[in-house]
């Protein structure tokens, strides 16, 4: 009755943890040095190997069982344990891990975004390091530097990206932009041009959503990247770094036009709500990460003849990234099948089967390119010829007690439309960069 | 300071009558009885007259007015429930200063009348208090005063006594005359309890089944009961009632009893000749039944008969005792210094002049 | 001689301090008592420690820095936008819960035909969840591209001629009067997206507070009703000195009941409107929740927590005083 939610979570995972340690607990984190491992992935036989996740939708679904399929085939007799919750874009999947964790009854590996969100499970001291495991693996051969680099903290190497995602994309309603005669706009300044072309023409202009909470944080950062260069972009989530320059109320204003000029209902809609609006020939462009291409596809819609992608504006030759990766928990119940399914996802075999249905591209090098669409393709290409800024909304940036601030100050610019308490708002924020 | 006048007044709940061409006529000042078993519709007539119930036809009057249509509030009557009904969330002075406030009467009036009254009732000390922390006796004076202060022109009250103690059920009998002495307003008081009803009423109305029976002083009643359906509600203990036939013999008219016949008076011979040889109901009091050695006196002892004591119950001021002769038992109020035995023989007198004699189909009283 | 048997009787007449009832009472109240004392006391006293320490991160950390935290948070504009919400949402929940709650029970009341059904009709939405509740009424309430191109309710209302009744609903951004006090981080006034979270929130709980009022209702003796009829009083002078004054006590406990659900809203919200527009719609439970799960700054979340607990405790803690003494009056 008294303190709600988390005191009960809190409570009935206390009871879970005290009646699952009272039936054998597992034994304390097993030595690291494993016996010496083949290039293969290391076939196992019998046990079980419990993997936690947030991907429960169709596509990313399809994905993950895909890769569980050919666990199975190279590990006979493992029972998978696929630990799923759904919801709030992986908020509440992380709710339940970080009370597992806390109850210290940790899944055996765990989704987790490359770069600073995961580096907060390495503090907490709930991951083993894996820097020998790639070396025997040879995944430091075949995964890109930049990417090693949000891997790598503490000297050591902590997880296996299994893919890479693109967040600054701008998706168009191809109709809509041929019959304006318009082209999709390369810069800011294009933007507002066409923009008020559309507005004219009685079309929503920019689809924007706000319901999950990430939507208006996420034009932002394309907004940030536009003005600040990638050069100057990522030093904004760098400790210490400075929020004062007037660069930030130049973007706030960029923003706050750009919201100006989509739909007045935007708290109410998701991200998935907006990019219908564009499908649906309502609205004329929406900026959101490639995880759109797959909704879109899931509609049944074409790309290239219902909708189109291009960088986001003011974005052109920069890639801003995000990786989902599998980590190894410390005292999992089962390593070697933690670590069988960790050389799996590491695998250009496993990226490959996970990919081209999850709509993300492989976070290796070598992938087999044929087997990807049209957008998977110019995607993989911009990977390996662009250059790469990680994402502050999807974790690859900043830890999440930054995350949080910074979204929740543009959540509220998204309802007041306030450069001068947004600015204030972010500056405050930057103290939770560490 | 009003009369009232029930005119063939018919009360339906479904297919229940509960009122069935009930008429009656209450002179002002008069404190009138309605009195009889449960369900015999007494207490529906005193909430028609409230106006708490609607008549289905009929009329009712108060004063010269026709009150049919007339809400409760505007017919200017007082009532005391049976439970009281104290507003449980005021005190007792504003208990009994509700009706007045919301008759809009200035503050310094109300509080003279409900001093008045509370003095009256000796409840002055108890103004302060919620009902609840009050006794039962000190509820009933409070429901009492809350109809004083009103001055209505006719008090109601439905069984008020019936939830106090034996003992103060008494005391509060006698209060409650004095007070219809003292307030000289119209009371219609409804009970069950037919003590109540004869020490109280100026006039006293039975009811059975929706229907009224006899409408009559305390005295007529018991001594001229209409039926006998009152002659038995009226009186305690009951009157004896035996099945019997008027038989010729001897030069004289006599009840058959069938093992014993008993002397009709020759004065009361001509009110039930034209019942001679047909079968009756014969009736008579307790206390018309005599010990044989303790007769009083100016009593005729020629109705003397043998009986066998089955119970003595006594009293103290008089001994109840229930014997029989032929299988025909009755009660019989004797003097406190009669013989009387259980189980021994008792030569008993009969009072024959105040015998009870009814019509063996329709009830009625022969004389 | 009889002393000698009352001295002998003694010892077996004493009263032991356990006997076997009482043994065998404390024996079964034991493994609830000892639950509630570890999960529900154990964890509130747990929660008030963490509130007090510098715990940031999935690491704990019990350094203790007093009422930094509940400093912190309440010089936060988000949370001073929380309270300011949760006051709003609650009083006008309360209000409306209560008026509507007492309308239907005395319509209800009056005997009107089929009132079985009217009163399933009136409770069942109270069978629902509220994490139900939210998503109907999400829909519902999302305006879409109003006025052209609406969805939800302002569908409706353009397709019944009621064009003009469109509104943001949900996303409506407006705080009225809005107005701005120095040293306050957040505009004191009536967040309008709250509006539509309060109707469903109502619609979901007016039949509970109806069903509290008919029970009320129907334990008022007829003969007190009739009393005061008979003592001048006209229909509507009865419902306002008689009827309302008795269903006090009802109102008090529905008070209670609404009052702490109120306080602790948490699905209803999370679903209807997470928060939006902004922070407009915001609560400390969903304060809580962001702040501990997704900021992982544990001791902020538990010091949320721990204001929570003492506002629901102002509110219960009276009335079970109250209730005690009442009932010890009886």
């Amino acid at each position: 009755m008294l303190t709600t939610k988390w005191l009960k979570l809190f409570g009935v995972f206390s009871i879970l943890a005290l009646a699952l340690a009272a039936c054998g607990a597992p034994a304390p984190s097993q030595p690291t040095a494993a016996p010496a491992q083949p290039t293969t992935a290391p076939a196992q036989t019998g046990g079980k190997l419990e993997i936690f996740s947030w991907w429960t939708n169709a596509g990313e679904a399809d994905g993950l069982n895909a890769m569980f399929e050919l666990y199975k085939q190279q590990n006979p007799g493992v029972e998978i344990i696929n630990a799923t919750v759904a919801g709030g874009a992986g908020t509440n999947a992380k709710t339940v891990l970080k009370t597992r964790l806390q109850g210290g009854q940790p899944p055996d590996s765990w989704q987790v975004h490359a770069g600073k969100e995961l580096t907060s499970y390495v503090d907490a001291g709930q991951m083993v390091p894996l820097t020998q495991f790639f070396k025997e693996q040879g995944f430091d051969k075949v995964m890109p530097p930049k990417l090693l680099e949000q891997i790598t903290y503490k000297g050591e190497i902590w997880s296996v990206p299994v893919n890479i995602h693109r967040s600054n994309v701008l998706w168009y309603n191809i109709k809509i932009f041929q019959e304006n005669g318009l082209t999709p706009p390369k810069t800011i300044d294009d933007f507002f041009k066409v923009a008020e072309a559309l507005k004219a023409k009685g079309i929503i202009p920019l689809a924007v959503g706000g319901k999950d909470r990430f939507e208006t944080p996420h034009l932002f950062e394309s907004v940030l990247l536009a003005v600040f260069g990638p050069e100057d972009y990522p030093k904004l989530f760098q400790p210490g770094a400075d929020w004062s320059d007037p660069r930030v109320r130049q973007a706030a204003e960029i923003a706050k036009r750009m919201l100006e000029y989509s739909n007045s209902d935007r708290s109410s809609l998701g991200w998935a709500d907006a990019a219908q609006l564009v499908l649906d020939g309502k609205a004329a462009m929406t900026i959101m990460g490639d995880w759109a291409h797959g909704y879109f596809i899931g509609k049944g819609a074409k790309v290239g003849v219902d909708y189109g992608y291009a960088p986001a504006p003011g974005n052109e030759g920069v890639f801003m990234w995000l990786s989902d990766s599998f980590g190894l928990a410390k005292g999992a119940p089962n390593p070697e099948q933690a670590k069988a399914w960790l050389a799996l996802c590491g695998s250009r075999e496993g990226q490959d089967a996970f990919n081209p249905k999850k709509g993300s591209i492989p976070a290796r090098t070598d992938a087999d390119v044929s087997l990807y669409d049209e957008y998977l393709q110019y995607s993989i290409k911009a990977f390996s010829s662009e250059k790469l800024v990680p994402s502050v909304v999807h974790g690859a940036a900043a830890p999440e007690a930054y995350m949080t601030e910074y979204g929740n100050a543009l959540n509220v610019f998204a309802s007041d439309l306030d450069v001068d308490a947004v600015v204030e708002a972010l500056k405050d924020a930057a103290k939770d960069l560490k | 300071m009003a009369s009232i006048k029930f005119d063939h007044v018919w009360k339906r709940f479904g297919d229940f009558a509960a009122l069935k061409d009930f008429t009656l006529d209450v002179a002002d000042q008069e404190f009138l009885v309605l009195v009889g078993p449960s369900g015999c519709g007494k207490t529906t007539a005193l909430r028609c007259l409230a106006g708490l119930e609607e008549v289905t036809s009929g009329t009712i009057m108060i004063g010269d007015r026709v009150v049919n249509d007339i809400p409760p509030k505007d017919r200017d009557i007082a009532m005391v429930f049976q439970s009281y009904a104290l507003y449980p969330h005021m005190s007792v002075y504003d208990n009994m200063a509700f009706g007045l406030k919301l008759r809009k009467i200035p503050k310094a009036e109300i509080d003279r009348r409900v001093k008045e009254a509370a003095e009256m009732l000796q409840i002055g000390h108890l103004l302060d208090r919620k009902p609840k922390a009050l006794s039962g006796g000190q509820r009933q004076r409070v429901a009492l005063g809350r109809a004083i202060v009103r001055h209505p022109s006719v008090f109601l009250m439905d069984e008020p006594l019936s939830n106090l103690d034996a003992k103060l059920r008494v005391q509060t009998r006698a209060e409650i005359s004095k007070l219809h002495q003292r307030l000289k307003t119209t009371f219609i008081y409804v009970t069950h309890d037919q003590t109540e009803a004869m020490t109280m009423g100026t006039r006293i109305a039975v009811m059975r089944d929706g229907v009224l029976q006899q409408l009559d002083t305390p005295q007529n009643l018991y001594d001229h009961p209409a039926n006998m359906f009152v002659a038995g509600f009226i009186g305690s203990p009951s009157m004896n009632f035996f099945e019997a036939t008027l038989v010729r013999g001897d030069g004289q008219v006599l009840v058959d009893f069938g093992p014993f016949q008993l002397p009709v008076p020759p004065s009361r011979i001509d009110a039930i000749a034209d019942h001679i040889g047909m079968p009756i109901f014969f009736g008579i009091r307790p206390e018309d039944i005599h010990d044989a050695h303790y007769v009083p006196r100016g009593v005729d002892e020629s109705a003397r008969l043998m009986t066998t004591v089955n119970v003595v119950e006594p009293l103290g001021s008089e001994v109840y005792a229930y014997v029989e002769n032929g299988g025909k038992e009755m009660v019989a109020r004797l003097d406190p210094r009669t013989k009387a035995r259980t189980g021994e023989v008792l030569e008993i007198i009969i009072d024959m002049s105040k015998m009870h004699i009814f019509d063996r189909d329709t009830e009625r009283a022969l004389i | 001689m009889q002393q000698a048997e009352t001295l002998s009787a003694r010892p077996a007449r004493r009263v032991r301090w356990m006997n076997r009832d009482r043994a065998i009472a404390l024996l079964m109240i034991a493994p609830s008592a000892l639950a509630i004392a570890v999960f529900v006391y154990g964890f509130i006293g747990w929660t008030a420690y963490i509130s007090m320490t510098d715990w940031r991160g999935l690491a704990i950390s019990t350094s203790f820095v007093g009422f930094d935290n509940y400093l912190t948070i309440f010089s936060t504009g988000r949370f001073q936008t929380n309270i300011r919400n949760l006051i709003v949402f609650t009083l006008f929940f309360l209000a409306s819960c209560l008026v509507i709650g007492l309308l239907l029970a005395v319509l209800v009341d009056a005997r009107i035909r089929f009132e079985g059904f009217f009163r399933s009709v009136y409770i069942f939405p109270m069978a629902l969840s509220f994490i139900v509740t939210g998503v109907v009424w999400q829909w519902l309430f999302a305006p879409g591209n109003w006025p052209n191109d609406p969805t939800g309710i302002n569908l409706l209302f353009k397709q019944s001629g009621l064009g003009f009744l469109q509104a943001a609903w949900t996303t409506d951004t407006n705080v009225v009067p809005g107005w701005r006090i120095e040293g306050l981080r957040t505009r004191i006034g009536i967040p309008m997206a709250m509006i539509p979270v309060v109707v469903a929130a109502v619609w979901q709980m007016s039949g509970f507070v109806m069903a509290m009022y008919l029970a009320g209702l129907r334990g008022i003796p007829d003969e007190i009703k009739e009393a005061a009829r008979v003592d001048g009083a006209t229909e509507w002078q009865v419902f306002r000195h008689i009827t309302l004054p008795m269903l006090q006590p009802i109102t008090l406990s529905a008070v209670i009941i609404l009052g702490h659900i109120s306080l602790k809203i948490f699905d209803l919200i999370i679903t209807m409107t997470g928060g939006a527009p902004g922070n407009n719609t915001e609560v400390p439970g969903l304060y809580m929740y962001e702040i501990t799960f997704k900021a992982n700054k544990f001791a902020e979340g538990a010091a949320v927590a721990m204001v929570m607990l003492v506002v629901v405790a102002l509110l219960v803690v009276p009335y079970l005083i109250y209730n005690r003494r009442t009932e010890v009056e009886r």
